[in-house]
Parts: C-alpha cells; sequence; structure tokens
C-alpha cells in the first residue's frame, strides 16, 4: 500500500519535473532506480531502468508529437518486475502497452485539459494580472496527480489487469479522434499569430517556408537560414521604395 | 511604473518563471501561457492597468520552441520589451515577429544538441553502469542534465537580455529600426511556413477502389501532388475565418476537434 502510493508520487513528481526544470527524473534509468528503491530491490531497479531507457534512448520526438511514455512505463515495469518476481522479460513486455497508455493521457491533456487552462490564462491576461499567469501556469500541474500518479497507484496496488480494463473502456475511437483534432487545432494559434504579425503582403514568404518544409525537405535549422536569406533580401531588393516584395521566393527557394 | 532597466534581480524573476515555459503546453497555442508568465516581471515593473493588460495580451500568441532554449527569445523580448517601455523606439508589433523568427531555429537546435545529442550520450553511459549494477550510472545523469537544463535556462535569459539590448542599439544606430517588424515578418512568414506543415496534421483514411485488385490511398495521391496540403489548407481556412469572417477562435477550435473524433467515427480520418 504504502509502495504504491509512493510509486504514484514519484510518477507525479517525474511528469511535473518534465513539465518544468526537466531534470529528467522522467527517463526510464532514473524512474526505474528509485522505483526500485521503493519496492526495495534497486539492482533490479537499475536492470529494467536500463533495459527501458535503451527502447526510448535514440527517439527524439520533434515539436509537440506525444510520444509513448516513458516514466509510467518504466515505473509499473519495475514495480511489477519486484512485485511479482517475473524477471525483466514480463516487465518489458508490460511497459509497451502502459506506455501507449501514457501517451494516450498525453494527447488528452494536451488537447482538452491544457487548452481550457490556456484560456483561463487569456482571461488573467486581459486582466494584466501576473498573480493570475503564474497560478494557471501551476495548476496544470495538479491534474498530473489524477493522469499520472493515480493510474500508477492502481496498477502497482491492484496489478495491472485492472487497470488496462478502466483505460479499454474509453472508446478507442475517441482518443484517436480526440488525438486527430488535437493536430489539427495548431492550424487555429497558427492563424492567430499570422494575424497578430499584421502584414499581409508578406504572405508569398509563408509560401516560401512552406517550399522548403516540404519539397525540399529542410530541417528547422535549414528553414532559419532561409528566413535569415529572405529577410535580407526583401531588406536589399526594397531599399528606399514602400515595401511589397514578392519577387524572392525564386531566390530562396 | 518605475523608469530604470531591468536589474539582475527582476531577471532572476523571469527566470524562476521561465522555469514554466510548457507547465500548460497545449495544441492549440503551445507555449503561449509559459512565454507571457515569463515575461510578466517586466509589464509589472513598467505598467499598470490597462497598459499592463494590452502588454499580456499581446504575448498570448502561439510560441513552440525547446523548452531549455525558450529562455533565449524570453530575454531578447525582456530587452525589447523594456525599450518599448522606456524609450519607445521597437515598434510592439515587431516583438512577436522576432519570437516568432527565432522559435525554428532554437527548436532544432534543442531538439537536436539537448535531446539528440547531450541526453542519449548521458543515458548511455547511465545504462553501461547500470547494467553492470553500479547506482553511481543514474547519479552521473541526473547531475549532468540538471547541469544543462539549469544552464540553458540561466544562459539564456541572462544573455538573451544583453544581446537583446546591443541588438535594439545598434539597429537604432544603423536607422533599420522602422524596418525591424517588416524584416522579422519576412522571417516570421518563412517559419511559419515551414512549421505549419510540420506541426499542424491530419491524414485522411480514404481509399479509392479501382478494381478488385487496386485501392488507391487518397492520402498518397495528395502527397504525391503536394505533401503538407491539408495541414496549409485547414490554417488558411481557419485564418480565412478569422479575419474575414470574424469568428470566435475557441469556437473554431471546439469544431476541430469535433470533427476530429466525428471523422475517426466515420472512418475519414
Amino acid at each position: 500500500m504504502i509502495q504504491a502510493l509512493l510509486v504514484g508520487l514519484w510518477v507525479t513528481w517525474a511528469i511535473i519535473d518534465e513539465q518544468t526544470l526537466q531534470l529528467q527524473t522522467t527517463r526510464p534509468i532514473i524512474t526505474g532506480t528509485v522505483v526500485g528503491l521503493i519496492m526495495g530491490d534497486v539492482t533490479m531497479g537499475l536492470m529494467v531502468g536500463a533495459t527501458v531507457e535503451l527502447m526510448f534512448l535514440a527517439v527524439v520526438f520533434v515539436g509537440t508529437a506525444v510520444p509513448p511514455d516513458p516514466t509510467l512505463s518504466a515505473a509499473i515495469a519495475t514495480a511489477l518486475a519486484i512485485a511479482t518476481g517475473s524477471g525483466i522479460e514480463v516487465a518489458i513486455a508490460t511497459a509497451i502497452p502502459v506506455a501507449l497508455i501514457g501517451q494516450a493521457v498525453t494527447t488528452l491533456q494536451f488537447s482538452v485539459v491544457n487548452v481550457f487552462f490556456l484560456h483561463r490564462g487569456d482571461k488573467a491576461a486581459a486582466a494584466g494580472s501576473s498573480k493570475g499567469l503564474m497560478f494557471y501556469s501551476v495548476l496544470p500541474l495538479a491534474v498530473n496527480v489524477l493522469f499520472y500518479g493515480v493510474p500508477a497507484f492502481l496498477a502497482v496496488y491492484y496489478g495491472p489487469q485492472f487497470v488496462l480494463p478502466l483505460i479499454e473502456a474509453i472508446p478507442e475511437q475517441v482518443i484517436r479522434g480526440l488525438a486527430v483534432g488535437g493536430g489539427m487545432i495548431g492550424a487555429v494559434g497558427f492563424a492567430l499569430l499570422l494575424k497578430s504579425i499584421k502584414a499581409t503582403h508578406l504572405w508569398p514568404y509563408f509560401l516560401v517556408g512552406m517550399i522548403a518544409m516540404v519539397y525540399l525537405n529542410l530541417n528547422l535549422i535549414g528553414i532559419g537560414l532561409v528566413a535569415v536569406t529572405a529577410a535580407a533580401l526583401h531588406m536589399i531588393l526594397s531599399k528606399g521604395k514602400s515595401t511589397k516584395g514578392s519577387q524572392q521566393e525564386e531566390e530562396a527557394s | 511604473m518605475k523608469k530604470e532597466k531591468l536589474t539582475r534581480k527582476d531577471l532572476w524573476k523571469i527566470f524562476r518563471r521561465q522555469l514554466f515555459i510548457r507547465s500548460c503546453l497545449n495544441f492549440e497555442r503551445h507555449q503561449a501561457l509559459g512565454f507571457t508568465n515569463a515575461m510578466s516581471p517586466v509589464f509589472d515593473k513598467y505598467y499598470e492597468g490597462q497598459e499592463k493588460a494590452d502588454a499580456m495580451e499581446r504575448h498570448m500568441q502561439l510560441f513552440l520552441t525547446q523548452p531549455m532554449v525558450s529562455a533565449i527569445p524570453i530575454g531578447v523580448a525582456a530587452a525589447m520589451e523594456e525599450n518599448i517601455a522606456l524609450e519607445g523606439e521597437v515598434e510592439p508589433e515587431s516583438v512577436n515577429a522576432v519570437k516568432s523568427a527565432l522559435m525554428g531555429p532554437l527548436a532544432a537546435m534543442g531538439d537536436s544538441l539537448i535531446n539528440g545529442t547531450a541526453r542519449p550520450l548521458l543515458a548511455g553511459i547511465a545504462v553501461g553502469l547500470a547494467l553492470q549494477g553500479s547506482i553511481l550510472g543514474p547519479i552521473m545523469f541526473l547531475l549532468g542534465m540538471t547541469i544543462i537544463t539549469l544552464g540553458v535556462r540561466y544562459y539564456g535569459v541572462f544573455r538573451g537580455y544583453r544581446h537583446g539590448v546591443n541588438l535594439v542599439g545598434s539597429l537604432h544606430k544603423s536607422g533599420l529600426m522602422s524596418r525591424i517588424t517588416e524584416l522579422a515578418g519576412v522571417a516570421a512568414f518563412v517559419i511559419i511556413g515551414g512549421f505549419v506543415p510540420a506541426v499542424v496534421s491530419l491524414n485522411l483514411n480514404l481509399y479509392r477502389v479501382v478494381d478488385e485488385y487496386t485501392t488507391v490511398s487518397i492520402q498518397d495521391a495528395l502527397d504525391g501532388l503536394m505533401p503538407g496540403i491539408l495541414p496549409v489548407a485547414i490554417t488558411m481556412l481557419m485564418y480565412f475565418l478569422l479575419t474575414k469572417k470574424k469568428f470566435n477562435p475557441i469556437l473554431l477550435m471546439i469544431l476541430l476537434m469535433v470533427l476530429g473524433v466525428a471523422g475517426v467515427y466515420a472512418g475519414v480520418f
């Protein structure tokens, strides 16, 4: 009971760390070791942590793509490996589905829960309240107790056969649909950003960036260089004139 | 309402709030709240009432980069806001353009250098030690990453601010100040043009049956025509609805979420 509680608390902390300081306590190598300590077998914790870490080692997700969750999976895999004495192989087998559950939970958090807090934050900004901005920056962290801490506690206390059906009760289509919707709502954010720059005559440059990304497959540093080049050409070619430049896209792409 | 430049104490306040840059990460405007929150010590110092609210709302725009290196544009923006409040040489609109121009290249650098190189390297060493049963591995990894994450953030806020002040000064001297909104706007449009197909996503799950042996994926056909056409099309549509039709952004988002779920049930996505 106390062990399950401590694992739940640790997972909550690790996720909060990932969303703030990023000391990387989310990483399986750390979480596995700590959960091993809680469950009374550090060596097993090190082994499972290191093995799960290897699974996630080279996975870098650019932007906001939601990766399978390494923390929940390392914590639950380590705890079960020690509690059931089933060894590393079984632990790794549990780690994979648990990582996918973590991914679904994170998607829900980013596409629904934090969007709600963002709009509360808008109200705080409209009121000029820096306390309010801080409050709505901290409050989303509390949700992690429910989203990560409680599932970790239940999984360790009752075993995974209790947790998996609960998660499976949410229709798969809803989770996938929210992920699809989450993929699209960034369009509203970008549209708002473009609106705020207030420069409708610069639209050709949007095409320059887009062409560089989709046809030339440049990475973001390459696109940064194209952006600097385009700005320099824009400055040279429109010297002294009122600025309405669109002739640069050939050079830039 | 003070008439002095930002002090080290102010920059430390910004540093502390910068730690929460991604605590409210979301798919609509990503780190917008985190950025505004990090900037708020500047607004607290220079503004009151409606002026303060206007400055904060101005910053609640989409922002997205690697969380640690986000400290750099925060430092630069703090220097620009200081100039707006004290000298009034910088145009307020240019701050968002500069932020947008910086976020792409910094995201790429942060992702490749920190998440893609430093972390796997340290983790690899830690895994090696851990598999030999040594607890030193995880301790070294944690220590190394703590130095990196706090160091990058400290350096970003303090040096970013310094560079921002110098940048504003040299722009003023060279007479480029009046052009900076335009030029940063050019860079921002290029960056956003690259970000949209990379960050916004929509894939169709539709197939056209040609005959009993051949089915054609509509998504593949679209990708052959122009990759990223759907994300760009939705962004354009949203821009049109926001500017020309004056739609409420919250309504648009709810519609898109509902469309996502409905589309999955209908088998379109």
